[in-house]
C-alpha cells in the first residue's frame, strides 16, 4: 500500500494496529505479555478519528502500548499530538474509532480509566497560591484517598521528583523545569498503570532529565505502560522502546516505517587524517561529491546497518585511524525527517 | 452520595484555600465593612431627625439589607465570574477533570465556594444589622426571613457566574455578562416593567352626567346627556412579573409585614411591598360618573387599605425567587453540559487543556 495519504475519509480497516518498533536499544522490549483477551492492559488505539468543525486534527490514528515499555509519540507541529493525548487522556471524545486504556473505554468506563490513567499535560498549569505539598495532596485527595494518605502520597512523590526543598513554597515560584517536576509527581499521585506524558523533558536541566529517564524507564521495569510525546528526538531515542509516528493525524504503517529504515542516512565519521580518510571513501566508489564536510568530520550517505559495517571494516582494514563512526542522526530523529519529507512530497 | 459530597469538598476546600490566602479579598472585606459603618452611622443620624424613634432605626435596618445586597451583588460576579473559564486558563481544569472528581462534584463545589466567599460579606455585616435590629425593635421574623433571602439571592449571583464561566471560553466576557445579568434583574426588570406598562395601555371610558338642576333640598333633579370621554390607562398588572424578578422587590415582598392600627405597614420593606403588589391590581377600565343617580357620585371606590392589598395579591417573592432559581440551575447545568468530558463539542476557539 503506497503511502499517499491524499484525500478524506481515512482508510477503514487497512491500517491495522501496529506497534511500530524502531527498536534502539538492546534493553528494549521486555517480556511482552501475551496480549489476551483476559489482560488487556496499556493503549489499544484503533482508527480512532477526531476533527473540530472542518478541521480533522486526528484521522486515523492505530497503535498499541503494552505494558512495560516505553512509547514515543512523536511527529511535526500540528500533526494531532495533543488531540490524541486528549482523547486518550479520557477528556475528548473520539469521533470514531476505539480507545483501550487498561482495558477500559475513556467514554463508557470513564472512572475506571481515570483511576489507572496518569496524565502530565503539556500546560502546566498549577494552583499558584498552593505549595508543593498541598497541590499533590490535593492532587491525591481528588483519587479519594483520605487526608492522611494523601499526605504521606505528597511526601513520597516530593522526595522522588527532588523537590523537597521547595516543598512548602507556593507553586508560583518555581521555575519551569520544577514545574514539569510538579506536573509529573501529579501524574504519578495515585500510582496509574498507563502514563501519558507530554514534552515530559523540556525545561528540564541536564541531570534532571537524566532523572526522568532513569524514572520513565524504572516505571516501565515495574509494568506500567507509557507514552511520552515529545520533539527532544535523541532523548525519546534514549528512553523509548518504540516509536508512534503520527502527521497530519494519520500514524505511519509498517511499510512506511519499514521503508524509512532502509533509506539512506547520513553517518559520520571522525579521522586524524581527514585527506586519507577522504581518499579511502572515494576508493570504496563513494562520489567525491556525495561526501559532506563538517568541521574535521566527513558524512556519507550509507543504507542500512550492513552497509555501515562493512565500510567500516574496510576503512580500518585500510589502515584509517577512525576515531568516529556512527549515526549522524538518531533512529527517531530519521524516522521524522524521512517520513516527514514522504510526507511533504 | 457521600461520596459525592466528599468530592465535593475537596474542591470546596481547594476554591477557599486559594481565595482566603490572598490579600486583596482581605482588604476588600474591610473596605466593604467600613462602607457598612458609614452607612449605619449616617442613617442613624439622619433618621433621628424624623423623631418617631423606632421607626428610624426599622430604616436604618431595611436599608444595610439593601446595602448588603448591593455590594454582594456587586462583588460575586467578579468572584464566580471566572471560576472555570479561569481554570482552564491557568491550566488548572483539565488536571482536575481527569481525576475521579466528576463534572457535577466541580461544579457543585465551585459554586458553593464562591457563595461562601459572598456569604463572608453578609457575615461581615451582620454586627451592623444586629444594631439596626434591636433599635428598631424588628420582630424575629423580619430579621431571619430578610437574612435567608439575601443569602439565596447572593447564592443565585453566585451560581450564575460559575455557570456563565461555563459556558463561555473568556473569563473577562463571563465576568461582564454576569455583571450585566445583575444589572438586567435589579434595574432591567424595573425599565421593562415601567416601559411594558407603558406601551401597553389600554382605552377607559369615563361617563360622566353632571346636575343641572337641583330641588330645594339640593338633591339633583335634571341632569346633561352623559358624556364619555375617554383616556390611556397603563397596564402594570400586565407586567408585575417583571417586577418579581427584582432582587429588591423579592427581598421586600418576602419579609412579612406588620401592620399599624390603620392596616399600614409599618417598616420600609412593607412599604415597598405594598407599592409593587399594587402593580398586580388592573386599573379599572372606566368609570361612570352620574350626579342623578343616586351613590353615583360617591363612585370613586374607597381605595383598599395597604393589609387588604396585600393579602389578596400574589405573593411575588416566591413567583420571583422561583424565576431565579431557575435560571441560577439551568446556567448550572449549562455549565455542567459545557464542562462535561469526554467533551464532544468545544466551543470555537476553546481549548480543553
Amino acid at each position: 500500500m503506497p503511502l499517499e495519504r491524499t484525500v478524506l475519509p481515512a482508510p477503514s480497516g487497512s491500517v491495522s494496529s501496529v506497534m511500530l518498533s524502531i527498536m534502539t536499544s538492546v534493553e528494549a522490549a521486555p517480556i511482552e505479555p501475551e496480549r489476551s483477551e483476559l489482560a488487556p492492559g496499556g493503549i489499544v488505539v484503533e482508527n480512532v478519528a477526531r476533527s473540530f468543525g472542518e478541521v480533522h486534527a486526528v484521522r486515523d490514528a492505530s497503535f498499541v502500548a503494552t505494558p512495560g515499555t516505553v512509547t514515543g509519540l512523536i511527529g511535526p507541529n500540528g500533526s494531532g499530538k495533543t488531540t490524541l493525548m486528549l482523547m486518550l487522556a479520557s477528556l475528548l471524545q473520539p469521533d470514531a474509532g476505539s480507545i483501550r486504556i487498561a482495558g477500559h473505554d475513556p467514554v463508557t468506563e470513564t472512572a475506571a480509566v481515570r483511576s489507572q490513567l496518569g496524565w502530565m499535560p503539556d500546560v502546566l498549569g498549577s494552583w499558584p497560591t498552593l505549595s508543593v505539598r498541598d497541590t499533590l495532596s490535593y492532587t491525591a485527595r481528588m483519587y479519594a484517598m483520605d487526608k492522611a494518605a494523601a499526605a504521606a502520597r505528597a511526601s513520597e512523590l516530593i522526595a522522588l521528583v527532588d523537590l523537597t526543598e521547595l516543598a512548602d513554597s507556593p507553586t508560583r515560584v518555581l521555575s519551569r523545569g520544577q514545574k514539569q517536576r510538579l506536573s509529573l509527581a501529579r501524574a504519578l499521585v495515585h500510582d496509574p498503570s498507563v502514563l501519558l506524558l507530554d514534552e515530559p523533558a523540556s525545561g528540564l536541566d541536564p541531570v534532571a532529565r537524566g532523572h526522568l529517564r532513569t524514572l520513565v524507564r524504572r516505571l516501565a521495569s515495574e509494568g506500567k505502560t507509557l507514552l511520552v510525546s515529545s520533539h527532544v528526538l535523541s532523548e525519546l531515542d534514549e528512553m523509548a522502546d518504540g516509536a508512534v509516528y503520527l502527521s497530519k493525524g494519520v500514524t505511519a504503517s509498517a511499510e512506511a516505517l519499514a521503508r524509512s529504515r532502509a533509506t539512506a542516512r547520513p553517518w559520520r565519521i571522525r579521522s586524524s587524517d581527514v585527506v586519507a580518510l577522504r581518499a579511502a571513501l572515494v576508493a570504496e566508489g563513494i562520489e567525491e561529491a556525495a561526501i559532506a564536510t563538517d568541521r574535521t568530520e566527513l558524512l556519507v550517505a550509507l543504507e542500512g546497518e550492513a552497509a555501515a559495517s562493512t565500510l567500516l571494516a574496510r576503512l580500518v582494514g585500510a589502515g584509517i585511524a577512525i576515531s568516529t563512526f556512527a549515526p549522524a542522526v538518531g533512529d527517531l530523529e530519521h524516522a521524522f525527517i524521512d517520513l516527514s519529507s514522504e510526507e511533504s512530497k | 452520595m457521600s461520596a459525592f459530597f466528599a468530592g465535593v469538598g475537596v474542591i470546596l476546600s481547594l476554591e477557599l484555600r486559594q481565595r482566603v490566602r490572598t490579600t486583596s479579598w482581605y482588604i476588600l472585606l474591610g473596605v466593604f465593612v467600613a462602607l457598612i459603618l458609614m452607612v449605619t452611622v449616617l442613617l442613624s443620624f439622619a433618621l433621628n431627625g424624623f423623631g418617631t424613634d423606632d421607626n428610624g432605626a426599622a430604616g436604618v435596618y431595611s436599608t444595610v439589607i439593601y446595602f448588603v445586597l448591593l455590594l454582594g451583588t456587586l462583588v460575586a460576579p467578579a468572584l464566580s465570574g471566572n471560576a472555570i473559564n479561569g481554570d482552564r486558563d491557568a491550566g488548572t481544569l483539565a488536571t482536575t477533570q481527569v481525576t475521579l472528581i466528576t463534572t457535577g462534584q466541580l461544579i457543585v463545589g465551585k459554586f458553593l465556594s464562591a457563595w461562601i466567599t459572598a456569604l463572608a460579606f453578609l457575615v461581615a455585616a451582620i454586627p451592623f444589622l444586629v444594631y439596626a435590629a434591636i433599635a428598631g425593635r424588628l420582630p424575629a421574623s423580619t430579621i431571619v426571613v430578610s437574612i435567608v433571602v439575601l443569602a439565596l439571592e447572593l447564592g443565585v449571583v453566585a451560581a450564575v457566574g460559575v455557570g456563565l464561566s461555563g459556558l463561555m471560553s473568556r473569563p473577562l466576557f463571563s465576568i461582564v455578562v454576569t455583571y450585566l445579568v445583575v444589572a438586567a434583574l435589579s434595574i432591567g426588570t424595573i425599565i421593562a416593567f415601567t416601559l411594558g406598562g407603558l406601551a401597553l395601555q389600554t382605552t377607559a371610558t369615563q361617563t360622566s352626567s353632571y346636575a343641572l338642576e337641583y330641588d330645594s333640598a339640593g338633591a339633583p333633579t335634571a341632569c346633561s346627556a352623559p358624556e364619555e370621554y375617554e383616556y390611556q390607562t397603563p397596564r402594570f398588572d400586565l407586567f408585575w412579573g417583571a417586577l418579581a424578578a427584582n432582587p429588591y422587590v423579592i427581598l421586600a415582598d418576602a419579609v412579612p409585614t406588620a401592620y399599624d392600627s390603620n392596616d399600614q405597614p409599618t417598616d420600609l420593606f412593607g412599604y415597598f411591598k405594598l407599592s409593587t403588589r399594587m402593580a398586580q391590581i388592573p386599573q379599572d377600565a372606566g368609570y361612570s360618573y352620574g350626579e342623578c343617580v343616586v351613590g353615583e357620585s360617591e363612585q370613586y371606590p374607597d381605595a383598599p387599605s395597604a393589609r387588604s392589598v396585600i393579602e389578596s395579591t400574589t405573593p411575588s417573592w416566591a413567583v420571583g425567587l422561583a424565576i431565579h432559581l431557575v435560571l441560577a440551575g439551568a446556567l448550572l447545568a449549562g455549565a455542567w453540559a459545557r464542562t462535561k468530558t469526554p467533551a464532544a463539542k468545544l466551543s470555537r476557539g476553546s481549548r480543553i487543556a
